[in-house]
């Protein structure tokens, strides 16, 4: 099954399907809904309400399979033990575009790369994931995905893309996984009609006119050169280093192991989020510091998603979510320090 | 594919013993680890060559990367020698023989040993970035090995006598006269001093080491190679025979968690070994 529509108050019984349906393995299903502080993905039910009015999540995704504080191991008096990999199959409904995309990319990084080194613990989880991307009808101002590879309606990423089209959801599957899953809850779908289709096309259509473009094309070059440019303070000097844009990043996967223990020779290693925006990221035990000032620090930000990934897997890690964007405390803007260096 | 995964999960340390400690130096603050496997499977999979580094664990303490000090012909034991710093390298120096500790790798790439064989080898180093590279010349001059290079050729300094690592393998490895070994110390002691005074760089000048057919092996702080290379290149070595190793700050080891970078390339991952030639493309962020 290819396509199919279910209405939204439908969903609460997709969901008990798909908890119920597992066969021994338990079935997570992450979903927007109304945080205190915004739209925030979480774990639900079949009675959780869930949300459509938002233009993104405030965090990315990439929790669910990155959390941003995982134990990797436990000790006791000097010995280790391992810790049981997530089993559970991962259902992630609702994520924009740019986010699913976005998993493609941390897959790279974490196991597709061509390092002989496999990340355990986001690959179990990645592996028993299905991923249903909800087409963005009103992007958000900050967005930018159009001009890094990504559209409104982008499949990149995702098993189903669901388009909304007033109380009911048009499923679109993207990938076998997708298109298995669209068998398992057929039940709960009917043929889309030809209106449906049309009308899902023009949003796609609509939403793509309204989103910013940038003229990035050859942009890992003109960022090479410009390395040592005084531009680079220009574009950093209001920057506080508070590294939000770094947690929000659906792409940033920078991270820290740490140590804890109880004082009795209990503890364990934790995985947790670290941003190349702080300066004991980078500092040697010696004192010495590699990147010291926030100019260094912000040029490898940049630097990392545009030039270096591109080096290295060809592909520029950032998906133009416009998160760093929307919550920079001091309004710093992305697309104006790739534009500063664009028109090199 | 996934059960092989489960077996080989890249952040989990092999257990391992603390069977012997050094203390390295006057100063007490250096000290050598002899670390031996708990199990032997372990032991044979720990397959390295000189010029790799690992992670070394004390749990509930952290763990940090260090170059392996031992030679893969001592096939029993790793050693690992620790400058007391941070919270880990404490710990580690207050522990005791028979302490369980963990050790994850081997990680990053060796010095390029094919490239090597044939040729006379120049090694250079100051201060206790001597690991890896008393690895590198308890290899070389092992008896399975030692034909294989030429002339070699050691450079070797520290502040005073008192702090120069692995005093007694250093007198070893002269008496053997497999190994030209020139050792210096930045200022004239006060007595019994029968090796050289001055900073590396000058002392490579004045020993002058030939070009010809030769390799450079460099290990040292950041302003000993500053100040070494331009001599090494005066002597005619090419940029992509001065062979460098690097340290940045690590975490994972294994190329993801983001910082040890510099430029595009990792230096967990793509190093700790550079050549300068490979160095000079990249920034100078390290």
């Amino acid at each position: 099954m290819q396509q199919g529509v279910i209405k939204k108050r439908d969903l609460g019984k997709l969901i008990a399907a798909v908890t119920a349906a597992s066969s021994g393995r338990r079935v997570r299903v992450y979903a927007p809904v109304e945080g205190e502080t915004g739209v925030e993905l979480r774990e639900v039910t079949a009675n959780t309400e869930i949300t459509f009015d938002y233009a993104n999540s405030k965090l990315s995704g990439k929790g669910v399979f990155f959390p941003q504080r995982e134990v990797l191991c436990t000790f006791h008096n000097d010995s280790l033990e391992e810790v049981p990999l997530i089993e559970d199959s991962l259902v992630v409904f609702g994520i924009r575009p740019c986010d699913a995309l976005s998993f493609k990319l941390l897959d790279k990084i974490f196991f597709n790369s061509t390092s002989r080194f496999k990340d355990p613990y986001y690959l179990k989880r990645r592996e028993n994931s299905l991923i249903i991307a909800l087409a963005c009808r009103e992007p958000a101002a900050t967005c930018f995905c159009t001009s890094v590879g990504g559209s409104p309606a982008g499949k990149e990423g995702a098993d189903i893309l669901a388009h909304e089209l007033g109380d009911k959801l048009l499923l679109e599957a993207c990938s076998e996984k997708g298109s298995g899953f669209m068998k398992v809850i057929s039940e709960l779908l009917r043929e889309p009609e030809e209106s449906d289709l049309t009308e899902s096309s023009e949003q796609n259509v609509k939403a793509g006119e309204r989103l910013s473009s940038l003229a990035l094309s050859g942009i890992k070059e003109k960022l090479d050169k410009s390395f040592e440019e005084p531009d680079w303070d220009a574009v950093t000097v209001t920057c506080l280093g508070c590294g939000a844009c770094t947690y929000l990043c659906p792409t940033c996967h920078c991270f820290d192991i740490t140590d804890e223990e109880n004082g009795r020779r209990e503890g364990c290693r934790l995985r947790s989020w670290d941003s190349c925006q702080y300066p004991l990221f980078t500092l040697h035990a010696s004192g010495h510091n590699p990147r010291v000032n926030k100019k260094q620090r912000m040029r490898q930000r940049i630097m990392h998603k545009y030039s270096y990934t591109v080096e290295n897997s060809g592909d520029i890690f950032c998906v133009g979510c416009g998160r760093c964007i929307t919550y920079c405390p001091v309004n710093l803007d992305i697309r104006d320090i790739l534009n500063t260096f664009a028109r090199k | 594919m996934t059960a092989e995964l489960v077996m080989e999960n890249p952040y989990l340390p092999y257990p391992v013993k603390i069977d012997d400690i050094i203390i390295e130096n006057d100063a007490k603050d250096l000290k050598t680890f002899k670390l031996v496997f708990e199990r032997e499977e372990d032991r044979k999979r720990f397959s390295y060559l000189p010029g790799q580094f690992a992670e070394v664990s004390v749990f509930g303490k952290g763990e940090s990367p260090f170059g392996i000090a031992s030679s893969p012909t001592e096939e029993e034991y790793l050693l690992f020698t620790v400058k007391r710093m941070g919270t880990l390298t404490r710990e580690l120096h207050i522990s005791e023989t028979g302490r369980k500790v963990g050790v994850r790798g081997p990680l990053g790439n060796p010095f390029p040993w094919e490239r090597l064989k044939g040729k006379n080898i120049v090694i250079v180093s100051g201060g206790f970035a001597f690991t890896t590279l008393r690895s590198a010349i308890t290899y070389m001059l092992d008896k399975k090995h030692r034909e294989q290079f030429g002339n070699i050729t050691a450079v070797y300094g520290a502040r005073d006598p008192g702090e120069l690592l692995y005093k007694n393998v250093l007198q070893g490895w002269e008496a053997s006269g497999n190994i030209d070994l020139i050792l210096t110390v930045d200022r004239e002691p006060n007595n019994g001093w029968r090796g050289k005074v001055g900073l590396v760089p000058n002392i490579v000048k004045e020993v002058c080491p030939s070009s010809e057919n030769a390799i450079a092996l460099v290990c040292g702080p950041p302003i000993m190679i500053r100040f070494t290379v331009p001599v090494l290149l005066e002597l005619g070595f090419d940029k992509k025979d001065i062979i460098l190793s690097l340290e940045n700050r690590m975490k994972c080891g294994i190329g993801k968690c983001g910082r040890c970078n510099i430029g595009a390339r990792y230096v967990c991952l793509d190093g700790p070994v550079f050549t300068y030639a490979e160095l000079e493309r990249l920034p100078a962020e390290y």
